[in-house]
């Protein structure tokens, strides 16, 4: 797969030219390639796509864009030096590294020439405009998502206005004047962005090396140029790493120019020559404005003096000034002048040091300031437009503090510090009067759940005190009324300075007049998130008494859940984190909360609900059928589990054409049962009939399956879980990370807590738009915070999971027959059967062999049973396994892992892969024997070495289940059985070997029922077959009596 | 009288009120100067030809005013006007007066004219601002004998106005640019500071204020060079103020903060500024709905 890039190519000035700046994109691929290096000229990046590549592709993903030239650049990338066969180091030769590759120790930075498309700066803008904002997205490389950030941030400019025109006087004799529109950074938020985004610039977005066609003739119309021309115009160089904010303004202000630039429609009526002659160059393609010398000095001046009057230059640093309270006892505050990092408010120097370092250059931190004295009194000055007092202060030489009167230190607080922060001055004011939430007046709450209770009810009023606390310093409303009547904005009080707001005494008068209770919803509303108010009064502490801190803390999910040891009447052994799972289901369900259990693939919820349902049965609370519904393929692994690890629940299928589909029979049938498996189809199909019933819960596996919130499944699923008239508990089961895909969480909270994120159009408004378009973290926060207590998701990789995992986990994943393959595998079974019979020995075990490997295929796909060599569209629904494999390999495609498929069938695999190419739109290499033995090395290196390789890797048993070496894969699937296990355990350890540093799964599929049943108990149970008969192969089949193999191939019913 | 005078306040609120405007100190004392001129009437004549556009151009060159007035003749007049200039000796002393006191430094570098200005230059007996008309020396080479004659006079209507384009015109005339004053300045701050270090150091041993100084040798590499990684990643999350993009909620915009663009009108075309300046803010809430538009229209996360 290709990864696009898009690097910035800075306009070259010459004299003649004023030189547009451009975006170049390029993109790389993995491929095989030879150590080269630069001679004459940087040598040609081996991985980049070249120009016919790369438009081939951006139209095949939809992302050309208009505006576009051909072009090639220089590179500046991270290098691997490789040493080439026969070569004595005379040459650099090495490779460029690409994005996700892991680094080197011998990592250097090298030159590189890279083909790709330029795109001029305003259609930049507006293809950057349709890129996505968040998330990752295959194709694009990070760095465009950095791009699209700094084109929002330029979109924000525009919309708020902040921009002047200017003109820019030429950058020697002979080079053009230029009339530019230029973004104003003045703003304290403004200047933070750009902070932030110059911190977190990819230098990959940066790293063009000038690069230009020497002025010297073409070879006729080729691009190849004299080399000794192309030397002296493009020398050998490597640019060096460098960011900074200079850099990104500068880049900010190509892109605003740009957008302004073909927008403006100049008005000349009336206008002066000069203003005239500005407003063209303003809206012109180049923006060379050309006016008598005197005039554009002036017109330069002018627009430049203007643009001052409101913002400085870019620099490392600002001006700072700090206010602090007057000693006790003392009326005056003191107002100390300092030098503070633009990058990190926390690193300030005082103002001597600033001045001490006379000539010299200031570090401050990691960051280095030059001319700070100057720095430190340009901000002075500007502040003194604002704020006149400080003129007071500096008539010094060197002036480092000076006192403020009350008024002055109010005017401060009140007014001047919003302004000077938006000219750049950085004020820094003690913590009680910082206008945070902090200095405001609030609320501090003592609680504790009252004796009787049990901690279980969301309504019930808890036992609580509480005071008025305002900058971390607690009051009584005694103190408060002697405060206000001191009738000052600014008081005194325990040794700090507060300011009183008329509005927060009002909403304290109300809060006591009304005197309200708390409950336990309340308690962990306010303990959800910071900030929150109770009765429009800010909760600056909430202390919660022992009993009640831990409730508070498993419902936030601060601490571990309680465990709960596996319950009476379970089979089975429950892991620690299992139990701690199984501690939290039965938490939540006790404050009738729906609970979703997202742990990752592997770590057992089959078995931990199943552990909650014993759970109630041993404490006799499972009174009434519990409704579970799955997706068909994993019906049967259901009541395989169920069977082995909680054998006293009674539990009935509502499946098949043969179901019950009358109210009256199905009650009686449900007497005395305690699970109830159906699927999402029966669910939406025999919706009136399953409604008829009164579950005591319903559990949905594979929640994603009512993603789609208007799907009518889903509108039935969340029908059914809807209380009439006793209480039923919901449980969610799903592996993927839920929380994260924000449209799908709507109607899985819909499901379980219909209450916490409302209607559907309010989530939509509130938390779907802003995050999923434009990536807004704090609604995304807010949208977290409120599902959090609800969902427990663990991952292989936690801490507290890690320990209790064995390096490699064995699953087996049972599925059924579809209704095809049952039909085909009896009707086969039938009729070779009473040709085995009859038919003489001699050829009785090639026919035994025949019979099992046919039965086998079926179990894959009847397709190929049928030697059907076309994948038809319901491919995917005429195989239960297939079903399942696939829901599977979602998952893990989207955990990013890396995957083996192995099977023993070449025309499977020949089929999977056709059928999985097209289903997932990917690449799926298949090793197997046709295959050569170099293209063979090429695949198995390009899956471990390819960052952006495919993850799905398909092997035959047999060509691949040896010598290779297959570390990136951390899940083995064997899609279909072998009698060896040896030969299956030769497989698996590819992935499971020395360089391994994941946890293996390794998935076995099993066909309930079928033969594939039988090999698995034979393996199994190694002593009732001596491990000679399986170590020789299939021979032993064909001695089988007649009763034997019927028993190995019949279908059983259950 | 009351009609110059009146004339006058028209001049002064052609730019209005707003921006530079308040700090115009010095563009009042020039037209103080200039009402302090004995020849009413002549002035009046200037400002007429002033205001009908007669002045056909102004040139800062250097430490002069190059000037052209289309008279009766054919061809314009030319016109010289000039302040006398003081010494490197006598800019010594102005310059360490001025780095004195933090405020006029700050005030410099901030592009603002400090009101007290003049007790820097008096430290060494000079002034920056002409005391009285005739220290501004002027040459027409016009028939009038009298200087200054209306030409000259003209100039001085419209000097006014450059001078609130760039107060630092005035520095020019005294010999130093913005430029190499400012450069000037901080050498003599340099070495100003250098003395008190020196100073201090000397005042005590262990005087620590040099431990915030650069040292070469503590010159860390690029963090990209340390992990190269850093060449492709970025993590951040699009910052929640740039979620939805809204036009300036105070009509704050750069614009308006920015006010009058401090550029002398030319008299032959009245309100030229204005009109500009109206057609930029015009343009200016076209770009601001494009740009509105068009951060709605972003693609959903693919």
């Amino acid at each position: 797969m290709s990864l696009l890039h898009a690097t910035w190519l800075p306009a070259i000035r010459t004299p003649k030219s004023s030189g547009r700046p451009a975006m170049l994109v390029w993109a790389d691929t993995w491929r095989v390639a030879s150590p080269n290096g630069p001679n004459i000229t940087p040598a040609k990046h081996p991985f980049s796509l070249d120009i016919k590549e790369l438009r081939t592709w951006l139209q095949e993903i939809n992302l050309l864009p208009n505006g576009i030239i051909d072009s090639s650049a220089c590179l500046t990338l991270p290098s691997q030096p490789i040493k080439k066969q026969g070569d004595h180091g005379l040459k650099w030769t090495g490779l460029p590294l690409q994005a996700g590759e892991p680094i080197p120790k011998n990592c250097e930075w090298w030159p590189w020439q890279v083909e790709g498309l330029a795109i001029d700066p305003a259609m930049t803008a507006e293809w950057l405009s349709k890129l996505p904002l968040s998330g990752k997205h295959p194709d694009l490389g990070e760095e465009i998502r950095w791009w699209s950030h700094l084109e929002r941030w330029a979109l924000s400019l525009i919309a708020r206005g902040r921009w002047l025109p200017q003109v820019e006087l030429s950058k020697g004799a002979g080079y053009p004047h230029r009339a530019r529109w230029v973004p104003i950074l003045n703003r304290e938020d403004d200047r933070r962005r750009l902070e932030e985004l110059a911190s977190s610039l990819p230098l990959v977005a940066t790293c063009a090396l000038p690069w230009r066609e020497p002025a010297g003739r073409r070879n006729n119309r080729t691009t190849r140029l004299r080399p000794e021309a192309m030397r002296e115009a493009n020398p050998i160089a490597s640019c060096r790493p460098r960011s900074g904010r200079l850099r990104v303004a500068n880049l900010l202000q190509d892109l605003v120019d740009a957008q302004l630039r073909t927008q403006f429609e100049p008005d000349i009526e009336g206008l002066d020559p000069l203003l005239l002659t500005w407003q063209e160059s303003l809206s012109s393609y180049s923006g060379i404005i050309s006016l008598p010398e005197e005039d554009i000095e002036r017109l330069a001046k002018a627009s430049n003096h203007w643009r001052e009057s409101i913002t400085g230059n870019v620099a490392p640093a600002r001006a700072c000034l700090e206010l602090f309270t007057p000693k006790i006892g003392e009326d005056l505050w003191r107002l100390n002048f300092s030098l503070q990092a633009e990058a990190d408010h926390s690193l300030k120097v005082p103002a001597a040091s600033a001045w001490a370092s006379g000539s010299g250059v200031l570090q401050l931190g990691e960051i280095k300031v030059d001319q700070p004295s100057e720095i430190l009194l340009e901000g002075l000055g500007r502040a003194l437009t604002i704020f006149e007092p400080i003129g007071r202060g500096l008539e010094d030489a060197t002036p480092e503090s000076m006192v403020l009167s009350p008024a002055e230190a109010f005017i401060l607080v009140r007014t001047a510090t919003s302004k000077l922060r938006d000219i750049g001055v950085g004020v820094e004011l003690p913590q009680s009067l910082s206008g945070g939430l902090a200095s405001r007046l609030g609320l501090a709450i003592k609680a504790e759940l009252s004796d009787k209770s049990t901690g279980f009810t969301l309504g019930e009023a808890l036992d609580w005190s509480w005071e008025l606390m305002i900058g971390g310093i607690t009051l009584t409303l005694k103190e408060l009324e002697k405060l206000e009547h001191k009738k000052s904005p600014l008081v005194q009080h325990k040794g700090a300075w507060l300011e009183l707001r008329p509005n927060d005494l009002k909403n304290a008068e109300t809060f006591i007049r009304t005197s309200p209770e708390i409950s336990l919803d309340d308690a962990l509303r306010l303990t959800a998130t910071d900030g929150n108010t109770f009765k429009k009064l800010p909760v600056h502490k909430f202390d919660a008494g022992p009993r009640l801190q831990n409730v508070l803390d498993q419902y936030h999910q601060a601490k571990s859940p309680d465990p709960l040891p596996a319950p009476e009447g379970f089979h089975g052994q429950l892991r620690p984190y299992q139990e701690r799972g199984l501690g939290w289901l039965a938490f939540l369900h006790r404050f009738d909360q729906g609970a979703c259990l997202a742990d990752d693939m592997g770590l057992g919820k089959t078995i931990e609900l199943l552990a909650f349902l014993q759970y109630l049965n041993a404490e006799k609370e499972l009174k009434r059928p519990v409704l579970l519904i799955a997706p068909t393929s994993v019906l049967t692994n259901w009541r395989r589990e169920a069977l082995s690890f909680t054998p006293h629940l009674k539990v009935y299928e509502h499946y098949g054409p043969k179901r019950c589909s009358n109210e009256i029979s199905l009650k009686k049938i449900l007497k005395g049962v305690n699970l109830v498996l159906t699927t999402y189809g029966l669910v939406q199909r025999d919706r009136e009939l399953l409604e008829t019933i009164d579950w005591q819960g319903v559990v949905i596996d594979e929640a994603q399956a009512i993603k789609n919130p208007k799907a009518k499944q889903s509108l039935a699923t969340r029908n059914i879980a809807k209380q009439i008239k006793n209480k039923r508990f919901r449980i969610a089961l799903t592996g993927t990370p839920v929380e994260n895909r924000i449209s799908e969480l709507w109607s899985l909270m819909n499901f379980l807590n219909p209450k916490v994120l409302g209607e559907d159009n309010f989530f939509r408004q509130r938390y779907q738009l802003p995050i999923e378009q434009y990536g807004d973290i704090s609604s995304l926060k807010d949208l977290k915070a409120r599902v959090s207590p609800f969902i427990l998701r663990r991952l292989k990789t936690d801490k507290s999971v890690i320990s209790d995992l064995p390096d490699k986990i064995e699953l087996t994943e049972w599925v059924g027959l579809s209704e095809e393959q049952r039909l085909l595998y009896k009707k086969t079974v039938e009729q070779t059967f009473d040709e085995i019979a009859t038919s003489p020995k001699g050829q009785r075990q090639g026919k035994v062999l025949g019979l099992l490997t046919r039965l086998k295929q079926i179990c894959n796909h009847p397709a190929l049973a049928l030697k059907e060599k076309n994948i038809n569209q319901n491919f995917i629904n005429r195989s239960t396994k297939l079903l399942r494999l696939v829901e599977i390999l979602e998952e893990v495609i989207e955990a990013g892992d890396r995957v083996l498929l192995f099977t023993q069938f070449a025309e499977w695999g020949h089929l999977l892969k056709t059928f999985m190419e097209n289903h997932w739109k990917c690449e799926v290499p298949f090793l197997h024997g046709a295959i050569s033995k170099n293209k063979r090395q090429l695949m198995v290196d390009r899956f471990q070495k390819d960052p952006r390789g495919p993850q799905i890797f398909l092997l035959s048993l047999k060509t691949g289940g040896v010598g290779l070496n297959l570390t990136r894969a951390s899940h083995v699937f064997h899609i279909d059985r072998w009698w060896n296990p040896a030969v299956e355990n030769q497989a698996t350890d590819r992935a499971y070997r020395i360089g391994q540093t994941n946890r293996v799964m390794v998935h076995k599929f099993v066909t309930s029922s079928s033969v594939e049943e039988k090999i698995d108990q034979m393996i199994r149970n190694k002593e009732q077959l001596a491990e000679e008969i399986i170590g020789s192969g299939e021979e032993w089949l064909g001695k089988l009596s007649v009763n034997e193999l019927q028993n190995l191939v019949a279908l059983e019913e259950n | 009288m009351s009609n110059i005078s009146a004339n006058n306040s028209d001049i002064n609120t052609a730019l209005g009120e707003e921006g530079l405007g308040k700090q115009t100190w010095w563009v009042e004392q020039w037209m103080e100067l200039i009402n302090s001129y004995r020849f009413k009437k002549r002035l009046e004549r200037a400002w007429s030809y002033a205001r009908e556009g007669n002045v056909t151009s102004i040139r800062f060159e250097g430490r002069r005013v190059h000037a052209r007035v289309q008279g009766t003749g054919e061809d314009p007049y030319k016109i010289k006007l000039w302040l006398d200039v003081l010494s490197d000796e006598d800019w010594l002393y102005v310059l360490e007066a001025l780095t004195q006191k933090a405020r006029w430094s700050a005030q410099l570098l901030a592009g603002i004219m400090p009101s007290d200005i003049e007790r820097a230059f008096a430290a060494s007996g000079k002034r920056l601002f002409p005391f009285k008309l005739q220290e501004v020396r002027s040459e027409c080479n016009c028939p009038d004998k009298a200087n200054p004659c209306k030409h000259i006079s003209a100039i001085y209507f419209l000097m006014g106005e450059r001078f609130r384009e760039d107060p630092f015109v005035l520095f020019q005339l005294r010999g130093r640019s913005r430029a190499r004053l400012l450069s000037d300045l901080a050498d003599q701050r340099r070495k100003l500071l250098d003395a008190i270090i020196r100073k201090k150091l000397k005042e005590s041993s262990n005087y620590d204020y040099t431990k915030n100084l650069h040292e070469e040798s503590s010159k860390a590499p690029h963090s990209a060079i340390l992990n190269p990684s850093m060449w492709w990643k970025y993590e951040g999350n699009l910052n929640a103020d740039l979620v939805v993009i809204t036009s300036s909620v105070d009509g704050n915009t750069g614009l308006n903060s920015a006010g009058v663009l401090p550029l002398a009108e030319d008299p032959k075309y009245p309100n030229a500024q204005e009109k500009f300046l109206n057609h930029l803010h015009k343009e200016g809430e076209k770009f601001s709905q494009h740009a509105m538009i068009q951060a709605m229209s972003t693609k959903e996360t693919i």
